[in-house]
């Protein structure tokens, strides 16, 4: 398997000093799930909105499906961005709006201007669309405002509105950390069923070790803005856990 | 940074003292003037006040050093500092002063009532033979300010993206459209509409149309600046997921923003509306036409019957938008 993305000693200094990533270096493969661990701070959404340009490396080199992302400018971005979708904790959908329409947003960075303010006259994306909110079990919320639905219904819109994008990568947010136990059960099914079926590789940044072990391929800890760990899942056990999130943690189970 | 800082504290406390004693002497000045008709140099006024002003500064008994430089003991209560007293001479003075520049003549306003007789007369009995031309004038008010928030609406809408902090990017460009828009309606904003009724009557003439063009600049200006409020308190997790769907910033504006902002813009427009209509009527006076306008006349005219048909009909159409609007913005919320 190739390498689908490549991360060369990326640093990122906020404005304030903070220096969040410190020198991370890192190779993903297609298709792998990839688990983020790492406590709140230790820089995984940085690491993850530094890969789709959210927010702007201070130095290092990105390289996703051999393009270089950190050069990438206009066109070029908006390209590279379509290919890498992302789920966010929040959900972070437009909620006056109804599903139908959130999920046909993800083909914006596919289409001209004219066309994406005539969404509804295209029955072809109107079609796919509509598949893609089957496919996560919501076609009969297709009309309903997004901000009337339940959590992880919201998420589902979310990832329906991802794979709208067609996407090669899928970055995910802790998706689940606003969301009961089930929920985050049935959220993350989908995200494992897109990385088997689909062959899309996955970055999900998490908090609980069970859903880690379960969809995970790979895990990789953060601490302080440097990867402190890098291995299977199966790798960890306490001793490693208590050195990711420090000595006083101890696991939560949920199933 | 702590001594530069210092310097900063002690420059700030020094010049407020200064200005303190100055205007305290300036208003004993007029007052000497106003009761004893004696002359007090200007600069003997800022010498004596320059003077007191550096020694309470100096023997650390002032009210700058109470600001910005808490040295005195905090614990006294303030009638037993120096401070306190000047603070309350200060209120006391600009008082007097105030009460002596507005002329205030409590005998005047009660022993001479009988000369409002005339237009309190004409509130209680108007002259309903002049309703229909009322009527007309009236519609011209309403709809001058229809015009004038209806015209505003597009262009305060795209200015309102630009004036907006969150959308706009820290780059040079981005930071001098910004200041540039936020600089333009800011100014705009604080020239009262009837400034600007008075120069477009000159320019195109006395009538409606002047006053729409006012009420119009006027409301583009807080239009702008209220919609823009909006956008920055907008949530920014939709923009952040629209961007990284690969969306255009016209595309991200459209798709993130607008749904965002779009029933709290409806809501202020329909108040502006609702302000304009009132305006308007103020607008008239100075040559805005319709409603004002009318009421001007008949008030030189001294047909105090008239004009009290005018006020009734004024309030009972304030009264009518107000309530409209306030039902309107309400279901808006509810949205």
């Amino acid at each position: 398997m190739k390498n689908i993305i490549e991360l060369k000693n990326l640093h990122k200094v906020y404005a304030t000093g903070t220096h969040a990533l410190k020198g991370i270096d890192l190779e993903i493969k297609e298709g792998e799930f990839c688990i983020l661990l790492g406590l709140s701070g230790s820089g995984k959404s940085t690491l993850l909105r530094c890969l789709n340009r959210l927010i702007e490396p201070t130095s290092g080199d990105i390289i996703i499906d051999g393009i270089d992302v950190v050069a990438a400018k206009g066109k070029q971005l908006r390209y590279i961005r379509r290919k890498i979708a992302m789920i966010f904790q929040q959900f972070n959908l437009i909620r006056n709006l109804s599903s139908l329409t959130n999920v046909l947003t993800g083909k914006l960075g596919y289409s001209s201007l004219v066309h994406s303010l005539t969404f509804p006259q295209h029955k072809k994306d109107t079609k796919i669309a509509l598949e893609n909110l089957k496919r996560v079990g919501l076609k009969e919320f297709a009309e309903k405002r997004t901000r009337n639905l339940s959590g992880g219904q919201q998420q589902r819109v979310a990832i329906a509105r991802a794979l709208m994008q067609n996407p090669k990568v899928i970055l995910a947010d802790e998706p689940v950390a606003s969301l009961d136990p089930a929920t985050a059960d049935s959220v993350m099914r989908y995200l494992g069923e897109l990385n088997k079926k689909d062959n899309m590789t996955v970055i999900c940044s998490l908090h609980f070790l069970s859903l880690a072990r379960k969809y995970g391929t790979r895990v990789i800890a953060l601490k302080d803005g440097k990867i402190v760990f890098d291995g299977t899942p199966k790798e960890i056990d306490e001793k490693r856990f208590k050195e990711i999130y420090g000595q006083d943690a101890e696991e939560v189970e949920i199933r | 940074m702590k001594k530069e800082n210092k310097l900063k504290l002690n420059i700030q406390a020094i010049l407020t003292d200064l200005l303190f004693w100055i205007y305290i002497f300036g208003c004993a000045s007029f007052l000497m003037n106003h009761w004893f008709e004696k002359v007090i140099p200007n600069n003997f006024v800022v010498i004596f006040g320059i003077v007191v002003g550096l020694i309470t500064f100096i023997l650390g008994i002032s009210v700058g050093r109470k600001v910005f430089l808490p040295t005195i003991k905090t614990d006294r209560k303030w009638h037993k500092t120096f401070w306190g007293w000047s603070v309350f001479f200060i209120l006391l003075i600009t008082f007097v002063v105030g009460w002596n520049l507005v002329e205030v003549d409590l005998y005047k306003l009660f022993a001479k009532f009988r000369n409002a007789g005339g237009i309190m007369g004409g509130i209680f009995n108007p002259n309903t033979d002049i309703f229909v031309l009322c009527l007309s004038a009236l519609a011209e008010t309403i709809y001058l300010a229809l015009l004038a928030t209806v015209f505003a609406i597009p262009l305060a809408f795209i200015l309102s993206f630009f004036a907006a902090r969150n959308l706009m990017p820290r780059t040079f460009l981005g930071n001098t459209v910004y200041i540039i828009v936020r600089t333009i309606a800011t100014v705009f904003r604080s020239i009262e509409a009837i400034v600007w009724a008075i120069i477009f009557s000159v320019w195109v003439g006395i009538g409606p149309f002047a006053g729409m063009l006012a009420l119009m600049i006027h409301s583009i200006a807080s239009l702008t600046k209220l919609y823009s409020e909006q956008i920055e308190n907008i949530d920014p997790g939709p923009v952040e997921a629209i961007k990284a769907t690969g969306a255009s910033t016209l595309q991200t504006w459209i798709f993130a923003v607008v749904p965002q902002i779009i029933s709290p813009y409806l809501a202020f427009t329909i108040y502006r509306w609702d302000i304009n209509v009132r305006m308007a009527t103020i607008v008239g006076f100075v040559g805005g036409g319709g409603i004002g306008l009318l009421l001007l006349q008949q008030q030189q005219l001294l047909r105090w019957q008239n004009v009290g048909m005018i006020i009734w009909l004024i309030a009972i159409v304030v009264w009518i938008m107000d309530m409209v609007s306030a039902k309107v913005r309400e279901k808006l919320q509810e949205m």
